[in-house]
């Protein structure tokens, strides 16, 4: 029996028989998810579309590299599952020993060494993965369908080997002797690890390999995840090259992650971000911050699990359910079944932990698999755990060039020590800070209140507000973002005070339809050159206001204060998918107002 | 040739410059392609780039300052 409860399903539960047929048995780590049927056929999808005959790695090469990482990754319940599917396939036991004890000596052709190399690596050093690795694959010969096809591979021997030690299955056949000198000998996987203080911009980060655009219209998956999501991730784009395995993992998530009935949505999201945190994984800390933001959780307390999330204000069970996630996912050698029972004593369900586990699992898959293709960033990660996997001396550096980190972090600094000198009751500072970022709070006020008299009207208001609050400000979030949040409260007490009041919280109208452009007569060419400067500034001041407000701000922020796509998100406690949502309907509609002012049978009087 | 539907669907990403080489191609594809959605792209482009060097809502010093001196005149009173 494995750590948590079994059931009996029914002989033809579908990926029961799939793995029959497969395998020629059904291994014990399938059994040991059996509470939540809808697991196993996640597991199930993934590993029958890696095992595809179609692929373009052979089979037995694929089960030989799954036995490589287990052996690698100390699993002795994978290294025994896998050796018996080897044994299977026709393969010698002088030749699996030879693979658990030395895979130089398996006689191996050179290009299936590199190939069995990439996925060590990858396995064990994920953070420290380049392009070049995936060079010195092609310059074996191989095509870019089979390197995905390989990180796809390592990042499902890494779901298993995670799963199999939350899960504890009994061994399915008798256990195999490892020898322990094999371990992380440096010659097997010390390719191309970067040396810090490398130009990163010199460096290709990715992605690796090439992807061919799909849109969501025809290829159905897509579209699910742009209704799940709201847009479609990076993390999938990368992996266009291989519809079969894409429409796998997305089935895998779909019955994993989206389903409520055992952990809520924001649980399992939680799980996500703390886990990718402690794996160093920037672009997954980005995308589960943002899709928490999207869940109604406050990008500060996002950020906070990100860089520690006992300091989170998360309750002290779901905590622990994050300690438990994390030790899982990324300390294997200590997990025990005590673990498992710290959780069952704190009153959470063996569903509950189980599915935890796969969570994890899914996790570890998802960021081996972003770290093999150098799937690029769709949003920015919290600076905060950027910081923090910098001072870690993490292998992925933070996005920017390090002289751009360095001068950011400085006038951070300056800031900060003004506001703990405002904090502390000195008004010169309060009077530099205010100077500082008047132009951001007088443009936030306009945008809410749709009028600049009214704005500069709230100004002191906002002013007096900040000072009085000042103490309230606790470094988490960015002290601008404060300062929004400030003049954004001011503005709606205003707004409910006096009689037009626009809401800004009320759904978009029409956000879920197509914005459909109606204006299609070209513009002149240089439309700057039609009016004066002042003019123009005008006519750009009175398209804006015309805005309805949820767009008014978003452009604003934008294209007017010209912050980030993601400093909006964060100010406006939005996902940046909304952003981007509500910024394009916003220039969309700001086009219409121009348009008559700047078509081709204009004649500005600058003419 | 991808539909416009489909060129929609990526076009706020496109005038944010954030997407793919390969899907850049496709959307270039297109624009060359659609008098339509070229006009919408070519509009929308010169829209941001006016918007965005417009210097819209400059709250001008000679507003802000008297705002900030009062606002520090009240501090100071209220604290002495």
């Amino acid at each position: 029996m494995s750590f948590l409860g079994e059931v009996r399903l029914e002989e033809e539960f579908g990926p029961f028989a799939a793995f029959q047929e497969a395998l020629g048995f059904v291994p014990n780590l399938l059994y040991a998810q059996t509470l939540l049927p809808r697991v196993i056929e996640a597991q199930a999808k993934l590993e029958s579309a890696v095992r595809s005959q179609g692929g373009a790695i052979s089979r037995v090469h694929k089960e030989r590299i799954l036995l490589s990482i287990a052996a690698d990754r100390h699993d002795t319940y994978c290294v025994a599952l896998e050796s018996k599917v080897l044994s299977l396939l026709g393969m010698s036991e002088g030749q699996i020993n030879d693979l658990l004890n030395d895979y130089h000596r398996a006689d191996l052709p050179l290009a299936d060494l590199a190939l069995l190399q990439f996925c060590l690596k990858l396995s064990r050093y994920a953070p420290s993965m380049c392009s070049e690795d995936i060079e010195a694959l092609r310059a074996c010969g191989f095509e870019d369908e089979l390197i995905l096809e390989a990180v796809v591979l390592t990042a499902l021997a890494v779901y298993r080997c995670t799963l199999s030690v939350g899960l504890g299955p009994e061994a399915d056949f008798g256990p195999r002797k490892l020898a322990p000198t094999r371990i992380a000998r440096p010659r097997d996987v010390a390719l191309h690890i970067p040396s810090p203080g490398i130009h990163e911009a010199a460096r290709n980060k990715g992605p690796y390999v090439p992807a061919p655009y799909l849109s969501s219209k025809t290829f159905g998956p897509f579209a699910i995840v742009q209704k799940s999501h709201g847009f479609i991730p990076n993390f999938f784009r990368a992996q266009t090259l291989r519809p079969d395995l894409l429409e796998a993992e997305l089935e895998a998530v779909d019955r994993i992650l989206l389903p409520e009935d055992v952990l809520t949505r924001v649980q399992k999201e939680c799980i996500l971000l703390a886990v990718s945190a402690a794996n160093l994984n920037s672009y997954c800390v980005a995308m589960h911050c943002n899709l928490l933001r999207g869940l109604g959780m406050p990008s500060e307390e996002g950020d906070q699990i990100a860089v520690d999330h006992h300091e989170s204000n998360l309750s002290e069970s779901d905590k622990a359910l994050l300690d438990f996630a994390v030790k899982l996912g990324t300390r294997v050698s200590e997990f025990s079944r005590k673990d498992v029972v710290k959780l069952q004593t704190l009153g959470f369900t063996e569903e509950q932990i189980l599915e935890c586990a796969v969570v994890t699992a899914l996790n570890n898959f998802a960021n081996t698999l972003q770290m093999g293709l150098g799937i690029q960033p769709d949003f920015e990660p919290p600076p905060d755990f950027e910081n923090k996997v910098h001072l870690s001396g993490g292998a992925q550096p933070p996005i920017q060039a390090g002289g751009v980190v360095h001068l950011v972090d400085t006038l951070q600094d300056t800031e900060a020590g003004f506001v703990a000198q405002a904090q502390s009751g000195k008004l010169e500072a309060f009077e530099e800070l205010a100077r500082h970022h008047g132009q951001l709070i007088y443009r936030t006020l306009t945008a809410i209140l749709g009028n600049p008299a009214d704005a500069q009207d709230a100004m002191q208001d906002t002013l007096l507000s900040v000072y009085k609050h000042i103490d309230g400000f606790q470094g988490r979030s960015k002290f601008s973002t404060w300062l929004v949040s400030i003049a954004r409260n001011t503005a709606f007490q205003r707004l409910r005070r006096g009689k037009h009041f626009e809401s800004l919280d009320e759904a978009v109208c029409n956000e879920e339809q197509d914005f459909r452009p109606r204006q299609v007569k070209a513009w002149q060419d240089n439309p700057e050159e039609l009016y004066s400067k002042s003019e123009m500034r005008q006519l750009v001041e009175r398209g804006i206001l015309a805005l309805p407000a949820n767009y008014r701000v978003v452009v604003m922020l934008r294209d007017i204060q010209q912050l980030s796509t993601d400093e909006v998100a964060r100010q406006l406690g939005l996902s940046v998918p909304a952003v981007k949502t509500r910024l394009l309907r916003g220039r969309l509609m700001l086009r219409e107002w121009l348009s008559p002012h700047f078509m081709t049978s204009v004649k500005g009087i600058a003419q | 040739m991808i539909s416009c539907e489909e060129f929609l669907a990526e076009f706020g990403d496109y005038l944010e410059n954030q997407i793919s080489p390969e899907v850049r191609q496709e959307l270039e594809l297109h624009v060359s392609q659609c008098r339509a959605c070229h006009v919408l792209y070519d509009s929308s482009r010169k829209t941001v780039k006016l918007v965005t060097e417009s210097s819209s809502f400059e709250l001008p010093e000679s507003v802000s300052e008297p705002i900030i001196d009062r606002v520090m005149a009240r501090l100071r009173t209220g604290r002495s």
